[in-house]
């Protein structure tokens, strides 16, 4: 009891007391809003560009207000390098690069970085492999030290390889204790198939885990991380004049190859709606995805796409969100997303629901989706949309970190320099008609798949009885299995 | 020594590798309404941003047994709009400026924050005072239903349809005495959550959503005159609470190790090796989390080298020491390899632990992990939220914001010797050991070793 006294006592007299002003209180009507004043400037970061000698490029923004420094050097390495028949290769060769070089060992890596509080993440997503390094300014040549010694003179040696390898293993096998990561997974194979990169899990399958040599690595590295094939971003407490010489230092071993062609494969096309359910008995809740193979980063329709989305289901007010938990209960918070790669990504609509409510919750996802098909926005809706968008940009450059997501997107999409420049204008020139005409090209329903996770029992009777599609059951991996 | 951190040029500082423990300082202004509300501004200009963290000092731990998750149930009923803001308006005024906005709530507090533009400030303000001054006339039973379903499949998401997702309530309720408030999750139980009522909500929010026992921090891009206009306007008229009794701190003592299995839908077993210890904001708890990063942070920490690196009977090890407001846990977590017991596994941990007890650790490990908190912070300290939430926590469970500034002395002179000494005592402790393990197949738990 002392202690909690204490507190009160601190809070009431351990402070000056200011005088709220009567006047205010006798004349404040709460139900006049507060007006916004002019949404701020956004401060957009000065990019500075240079190469080094052997090709590499490097984008650096100076961010001095904390005396941290993020580096993030993106590689186009990404799970879509992975052959057909080799799913895990480009995330393996990721991790794999941190496990020994020609004059430290795995721990010695390790062991160098954790001494001065640095973090280093190297890791494949789809369109790229990415090596970040966040250090203190003041650590920032011991760190740099090892991640380039890591990029460029790896050594992947097979003792770590062996135990990499069964680690992964190990993982694959844990994938199967989670709803949300089987309806994931289900949801990308039944929709791309197999004769597409994005049909397979960038983490592999256990046969063709099995099945990687460290030869197999060696010369995914080789072909993939080249200085030719790579961009560096660096942002913060630092200069151009300070890092140049650093950099060149730390990738002066790292050699161009012969640049590398990457593949592209045609966008699988889904004539009916299927509905899949994969068996998690005793699941009090069930793992939606619903949606299609949809569109690519370059698409022209990005801007009016992302507002229309942004009403759909992109944001807490959307009217999936609005539907299916503040209205109803269902859920803890549904959403839809455009995911736009290099290739068409997927159009996605996700959640996870009470498992009694399943079938009504599938009802309200697509009634939300048709609705949007044959309406599109009001001219309100677009509005809000829009004046999100501009405050959530306002707010995306504050940290070191937040800069380099920003820049990194620029490098992977090949986007022009003046991207951000033009950013809010592109917004705005959106109009209702535009919107109106997105939704009807990219939503529609009785072509996508709809992929449940759930206690199959209990839920497929009511699935079934509201005729939403063809029903197959599937295992984990999205094979149909008996019924 | 802590504006060296600070300077423009801080990158000369490298010529110094041995300065170390300069922390950042942050700047505030503090003060205190009339009616108790506790104000604190923070300015930052570097980005045109602001938030506003408004805290109160209550949690899961206020909650009486039968109305389990009960804390966090109303904050999802704060946001259901007040007397003059309409359901799901609150959510819409903001996001429409762009705003981050979210509440949570743990065992010793909740709280609520808006981060945005600067221009939308006094919107932000205008709202945490509607729902603090003016919330019960809005509130009516559809809306309580309504959010009980959603806090209900909340708890199915991030608990029950989660591999190990009971782990922790399991051991909550093994560890602490029938009647200690942490002997219950926050999320709460599923009767308890359909049991609470009208009348809990306006008996709660009468007691605990007074301004004197809450704060709240304006920080950013902001002039602090118009801010303290807008908050004796807003947060003014509203009534001070009246006084409470909050949970005493009580000494949790295990008379014998509790060795508990559950069987779970998962694919590989885990243990759980939970001790009693100490709570936040003590010299124990900052001495206990450097031993836990010395046990589990890295590859060359002791436990993942050993049963995770070298023997490879582990696929994952955590150590943490968690100090909330009147107790603290220092805990072990190891997920085994396919085909491992954790009989097994627990052998292995007290292999590296009684290692640890006879040969004590090193000056570099200690180092290690006094430069990763330094980095920890350094990074936590960019955002001006980030900032907010510490001083708003700070105020709240250490008792003074300034200790905000204080954080890494707490860390200040800490050796091998007072960690060694310390595990000794902590070890020492009877402790709850969990078995979680693949269903039908509890000959994988921990069975007691003959020997301890």
């Amino acid at each position: 009891m002392t202690r909690l006294r204490l507190i009160f006592y601190l809070l009431l007299a351990g402070s000056v007391a200011l005088q709220s002003s009567a006047t205010a209180q006798e004349t404040l009507d709460r139900t006049v809003r507060p007006k916004l004043g002019p949404t701020p400037e956004v401060r957009l970061p000065k990019i500075q560009k240079t190469e080094l000698p052997n090709g590499l490029k490097v984008w650096l923004v100076e961010a001095h207000k904390v005396p941290i420094v993020a580096f993030n050097l993106v590689m186009f390495a990404g799970s879509e390098c992975d052959p057909l028949t080799a799913p895990g290769l480009a995330s393996m060769t990721a991790t794999m690069i941190q496990e020994g070089t020609s004059t430290r060992t795995s721990l010695q890596i390790a062991d160098e970085l954790d001494a001065i509080g640095a973090a280093m993440n190297i890791s494949s997503q789809t369109d790229f492999a990415g090596a970040s390094l966040n250090c203190l300014t003041k650590h920032m040549d011991a760190a740099l030290a090892v991640f380039g010694d890591v990029l460029t003179h790896p050594t992947m040696p097979e003792k770590e390889f062996v135990r990499v390898k069964n680690d992964r293993l190990t993982s694959l096998l844990q994938q199967k204790d989670r709803a949300t990561t089987i309806a994931t997974m289900a949801f990308g194979k039944l929709i791309y198939g197999n004769s597409h990169p994005y049909g397979n899990d960038a983490s592999g399958t256990e046969q063709s885990i099995k099945d990687l040599t460290r030869d197999d690595l060696v010369r995914f590295y080789q072909t993939h991380y080249r200085p030719n094939n790579a961009t560096l971003v660096v942002v913060g407490d630092v200069t151009m004049e300070l890092m140049l010489p650093r950099l060149t230092k730390a990738f002066s071993d790292w050699k161009q190859a012969d640049g590398t062609v990457i593949e592209t494969f045609a966008t699988p096309s889904v004539e009916t709606r299927k509905l899949y359910l994969v068996d998690k008995p005793g699941a009090p809740q069930s793992e939606v995805r619903i949606g299609y193979p949809a569109l690519a980063r370059s698409t022209p329709d990005f801007f009016s796409v992302n507002l229309m989305n942004t009403i759909l289901g992109g944001q807490f007010t959307s009217r999936l969100n609005s539907n299916i938990r503040e209205r109803r209960g269902f859920s803890y918070g549904v959403r839809s997303m455009f995911q736009f790669n290099r290739l068409p990504g997927p159009f996605v609509a996700s959640g996870a629901v009470q498992t009694a409510k399943t079938d009504s919750a599938l009802q309200e996802f697509l009634r939300e989706i048709d609705l949007m098909r044959e309406k599109g926005l009001t001219a309100e809706e677009l509005e809000y949309a829009k004046n999100r968008t501009k405050g959530v940009f306002v707010a995306g450059f504050e940290t070191p970190a937040q800069i380099a997501g920003g820049l990194v997107n620029l490098v992977v999409y090949k986007l022009p320099d003046d991207y951000f420049v033009n950013y809010l204008k592109n917004f705005d020139a959106v109009t209702l008609a535009d919107v109106q005409r997105v939704a009807k090209q990219y939503l529609d329903s009785s072509k996508m798949a709809i992929v449940v996770v759930g206690d199959v029992k209990t839920i497929r009777p009511g699935i079934e009885h509201m005729k939403f599609a063809p029903v197959v059951v599937t295992d984990v991996a999205g094979n149909p299995v008996g019924n | 020594m802590k504006w060296q951190l600070w300077a423009p040029f801080a990158a000369l500082l490298l010529l110094f590798p041995g300065i170390l423990w300069a922390q950042p300082e942050v700047k505030f202004e503090q003060y205190t309404l009339d009616n108790g509300l506790t104000v604190i501004l923070h300015e930052d200009h570097s980005a045109p941003l602001a938030s506003t963290m408004m805290m109160y000092h209550v949690g899961s731990k206020n909650e009486k047994r039968g109305r389990t998750g009960f804390a966090h149930l109303f904050e999802h009923v704060m946001f259901q709009g007040s007397q003059h803001v309409k359901k799901e308006e609150h959510f819409k005024l903001l996001q429409q400026v762009g705003a981050n906005v979210n509440g949570s709530t743990s065992e010793d507090r909740t709280n609520y924050f808006e981060s945005l533009p600067s221009n939308g400030l006094e919107l932000a303000i205008y709202l945490e005072s509607d729902r603090m001054g003016f919330l019960l006339p809005a509130i009516t039973q559809e809306k309580l239903d309504n959010q009980r379903d959603v806090v209900k499949n909340e708890r199915r998401q991030s608990y029950e349809n989660v591999p190990y997702g009971l782990s922790y309530e399991t051991i909550a309720k093994a560890l602490y005495p029938e009647d200690h408030p942490y002997s219950w999750p926050v999320i709460g139980s599923m009767t308890d959550l359909s049991a609470a009522s009208l009348d809990d909500v306006k008996g709660f929010f009468a007691t605990y959503y007074a301004p004197n026992n809450a704060c709240v921090v304006i920080a950013g891009d902001i002039d602090p005159v118009q801010v303290k206009v807008w908050i004796a306007k807003y947060f003014g008229p509203i009534p001070r609470g009246n006084a409470f009794e909050r949970p005493e701190p009580q000494e949790v003592t295990l008379s014998e190790d509790k060795r508990l299995v559950l069987e779970d839908r998962v694919q590989l077993p885990r243990l759980y090796l939970t001790w009693p210890s100490a709570p936040g904001y003590t010299r124990t708890d900052a001495v206990r989390d450097v031993m836990a990063d010395i046990l589990s942070t890295g590859k060359n920490s002791r436990l993942y080298k050993s049963l995770v690196y070298e023997k490879q009977i582990a696929q994952s090890v955590s150590a943490s020491q968690g100090g909330s407001e009147i107790a603290g846990e220092l805990s072990i977590s190891v997920t085994a390899k396919p085909g491992k017991t954790l009989t097994e596994i627990e052998t292995a941990v007290w292999q590296v632990l009684d290692d640890m007890l006879k040969n004590g650790v090193t000056e570099k490990e200690v180092q290690t992990s006094l430069n990763q908190k330094e980095a920890g912070l350094v990074n936590r300290r960019a955002t001006v939220l980030g900032k907010a939430g510490a001083l708003a926590t700070y105020f709240t469970l250490s008792g003074e914001a300034a200790n905000i500034n204080k954080e890494l002395e707490r860390f200040k002179g800490i050796t091998p010797a007072e960690i060694v000494a310390d595990a000794r005592l902590a070890f020492a402790r009877h402790k709850v050991v969990l078995s979680i393990v693949p269903q039908g197949k509890r000959d994988l738990a921990a069975q007691p070793p003959a020997s301890k």
